[in-house]
C-alpha cells in the first residue's frame, strides 16, 4: 500500500501534492538559464512559481485534489470491509464513499467536456441534484431493505 | 499581453538584468488559476467560432490512451447504474427481493446469466485495478513509457482474471 504511505507524507506535511511544489516547476528550467545572458526563461519560471501568487489564491483546488484521493483510498478499503464485515455500519459508508467518489468523478468530466460559464452551472447543479438523490437513494434502500452489502451478496447468489 | 512579453525578452534587451529585478515582477500577469485561464481560452475561440483542430480523429491510438477512456467510461458507466439503482429504490413499490425473484422467474440461461455478471463485475473491476494504479502515478511513481504499458497490461489482465473468477467463486 505504497500509496497510503505516500498520501500520509503529504498529509503530513501539509496538504500541498508532490507534483505542485515550485521547486518541481523550476529545476528543469535552471539548465536553461546557465546558457544565457538574458534570463528570458526566467519569466516562464515566475510564472510557473506558486511563491509569486503570494496570497493571491486559494488552497481550495489543491485540497479538493487530495480529498478526492483519499476518498478513492478510503473506498477501496471498503471493498474487502463490505465482504468480511456486512451490516449497516459499512452500508451507509458505502453509500457516501460511493456517492461522493461518483460526485466529484462526474464533476472532472463536466470540467474536461462543458465550456462556458452559463453552461458549467447548470451541469453543476444538475449533478448536484443526481448525487444527492443518489446519496438519499442509497441511504432509503440501506433503512428500508436489505442493505447493499447484502443486496450484493444476493445478486451474486443467483 | 504576451508580445508585449516577448518584445522585453529578447536576447539583448537589458531590461531583465536581475539589477532590474524589481520591474518585471510587475510585468507579468500573475494571480490567475488555470480554471480561469481555461474558461478564458474557450470564451475566446467559441466567440471567434473557430473550428476545433482534428485530434482523437488523427492522433494514434495507443494503449494508455485507450485506458484512460475505458477508465473514464466503466467510472461514469457504474456511477450511472449507482444512480439508477438508488433512484429505482425510491419509486418502485416492491422491495428488492421482490425484484431479484422476478427476474430469476425470467429462466435466462446460465451462459447469458454469466454475461450479464461478467458485465457487472468486469467495469468494476477494471475500474478499481486503473484507479490503483492511478494512485501509484499520483504518489510519483511509474511514469517512464515502459512502465506504463507494463502496469496497463497487469491492470487488464488481473481485471479479465479477477471478473472470472468473481462468476466462477460465485
Amino acid at each position: 500500500m505504497a500509496a497510503i504511505v505516500r498520501l500520509s507524507s503529504v498529509c503530513h506535511r501539509g496538504v500541498k501534492p508532490l507534483f505542485y511544489r515550485s521547486s518541481l516547476l523550476s529545476r528543469p528550467l535552471v539548465a536553461q538559464q546557465k546558457d544565457q545572458d538574458c534570463p528570458y526563461p526566467l519569466t516562464a519560471r515566475i510564472h510557473g512559481s506558486s511563491s509569486l501568487y503570494a496570497g493571491s489564491g486559494s488552497k481550495a483546488a489543491s485540497l479538493h485534489w487530495t480529498g478526492e484521493r483519499v476518498v478513492s483510498v478510503l473506498l477501496l478499503a471498503m471493498g474487502p470491509a463490505a465482504y468480511y464485515f456486512p451490516g449497516p455500519a459499512v452500508d451507509y459508508s458505502l453509500a457516501a464513499a460511493l456517492t461522493l467518489h461518483g460526485h466529484w468523478g462526474l464533476g472532472q468530466v463536466l470540467t474536461d467536456y462543458v465550456h462556458g460559464e452559463p453552461k458549467i452551472k447548470m451541469a453543476n447543479a444538475g449533478l448536484f441534484l443526481l448525487s444527492t438523490v443518489t446519496f438519499a437513494g442509497l441511504c432509503y434502500f440501506n433503512y428500508n431493505d436489505v442493505g447493499i452489502c447484502k443486496a450484493v451478496a444476493l445478486l451474486w447468489s443467483k | 499581453m504576451a508580445l508585449l512579453l516577448r518584445t522585453f525578452t529578447r536576447k539583448g534587451t537589458c531590461l531583465f538584468r536581475p539589477q532590474f529585478g524589481s520591474l518585471y515582477r510587475h510585468a507579468v500577469p500573475m494571480g490567475t488559476t488555470a480554471n480561469e485561464e481555461m474558461n478564458t481560452y474557450w470564451a475566446k475561440n467559441n466567440k471567434l467560432n473557430r473550428p476545433m483542430s482534428p485530434h482523437l480523429t488523427i492522433y494514434k491510438w495507443s494503449l494508455p490512451m485507450m485506458m484512460s477512456i475505458t477508465h473514464r467510461g466503466t467510472g461514469v458507466g457504474l456511477s450511472g447504474g449507482i444512480s439508477a439503482f438508488a433512484l429505482l429504490a425510491l419509486v418502485l413499490p416492491g422491495n428488492y427481493p421482490y425484484y431479484l425473484d422476478l427476474i430469476h422467474s425470467l429462466s435466462v440461461g446460465p451462459a447469458l446469466l454469466s454475461l450479464a455478471k461478467f458485465g457487472i463485475a468486469f467495469p468494476v473491476s477494471y475500474h478499481t485495478l486503473n484507479g490503483i494504479r492511478h494512485l501509484f502515478w499520483d504518489s510519483g511513481k511509474g511514469f517512464k513509457i515502459p512502465e506504463v504499458y507494463r502496469s496497463g497490461y497487469v491492470v487488464i489482465v488481473l481485471s479479465i482474471l479477477t471478473s472470472i473468477a468473481a462468476i466462477a467463486y460465485m
